[in-house]
């Protein structure tokens, strides 16, 4: 998974020097889409909640429009490696511009198995793993 | 999907440290409710799909494009994964992050409306519209 980050890399370009980026990236994303590389992908808005605190009794609105952290989209990416996930990150047309890209490996399973190894994997219900380990394949 | 009432929100679940410190019955019960809410709301129809990610993974920022590990272990904020909802409004949206049951161990919901479009290039549409405006003017 790709997340971007920096939704504001924009600001202080010209409406031309906009377009031209704005054409790259979408050059950028057909071509991959056309080798089926692209899984999904969406542009995320700006407003946004944080939920947090037991039964998530802390809800506040997030400041997602104005920090370079901020994610502004995604891209599930269908890498034959690592390797290739980083270089097609590295493609990316605005990062010249500032934002910054995260490369993230998508698990069947949650890590926290990995990091509790005595954790029994079954659940209650044996649907649910099947589910999991479905929606992730 | 602009053509239904229905929208679409992701949940970024952040933190993965909330596991420290938990007995492992504890942690098992947490893992167990998760697994068992991903599983209602898929059967709902309200969760389309989700993932968890791995701690590992590269950030790429720059005109260098420099590749960095990426500090996402044991963090507080890093993000550990996520589920794509399709529901009626963001009040539904954030009674369902509401639900998750890392919250009480510290866990972050980000609830985030998914855009239909990216808003730099409506940004560049607009500027482009101000601009002919102001041409014909």
């Amino acid at each position: 998974m790709l997340l971007f980050r920096g939704p504001h890399w924009d600001r202080g370009l010209s409406t031309d020097e906009l377009q031209q980026v704005m054409d790259k990236v979408m050059a950028w994303f057909e071509g991959l889409n056309e080798r089926g590389k692209i899984k999904g992908a969406q542009p995320l808005g700006g407003q946004g909640r944080v939920i947090s605190g037991t039964d998530g009794r802390f809800v506040v609105d997030g400041p997602f429009t104005e920090t370079k952290e901020a994610v502004g989209g995604y891209l599930v990416l269908q890498a034959d490696s690592p390797n290739e996930a980083v270089e097609i990150a590295r493609s990316m047309p605005t990062l010249r511009y500032g934002i910054s890209v995260e490369v993230r490996p998508i698990l069947a399973e949650c890590p926290i198995f990995q990091r509790h190894p005595e954790l029994l994997r079954r659940v209650t219900d044996p649907a649910a793993e099947q589910l999991w380990v479905a929606v992730a394949a | 999907m602009s053509t239904t009432t229905k929208s679409d929100y992701l949940l970024l679940f952040r933190g993965n440290v909330w596991d420290r410190g938990l007995s492992p019955a504890q942690l098992q019960k947490v893992v167990s409710d998760w697994m068992a809410w991903f599983e209602r709301l898929k059967a709902e129809g309200k969760c389309v799909g989700g993932h968890p990610l791995e701690d590992e993974g590269k950030v790429i920022s720059g005109k260098q494009r420099a590749v960095a590990d990426g500090p996402f272990a044991e963090s507080k904020e890093a993000i550990g994964g996520y589920f794509y909802l399709t529901v009626a409004d963001e009040k539904e949206a954030i009674e369902i992050a509401k639900q998750c049951p890392g919250l009480e161990y510290g866990s972050v919901v980000e609830v985030r409306p998914v855009a239909d479009e990216c808003s730099i290039k409506q940004r560049a549409q607009e500027y482009s519209t101000h601009e002919l405006a102001g041409a014909t003017a």
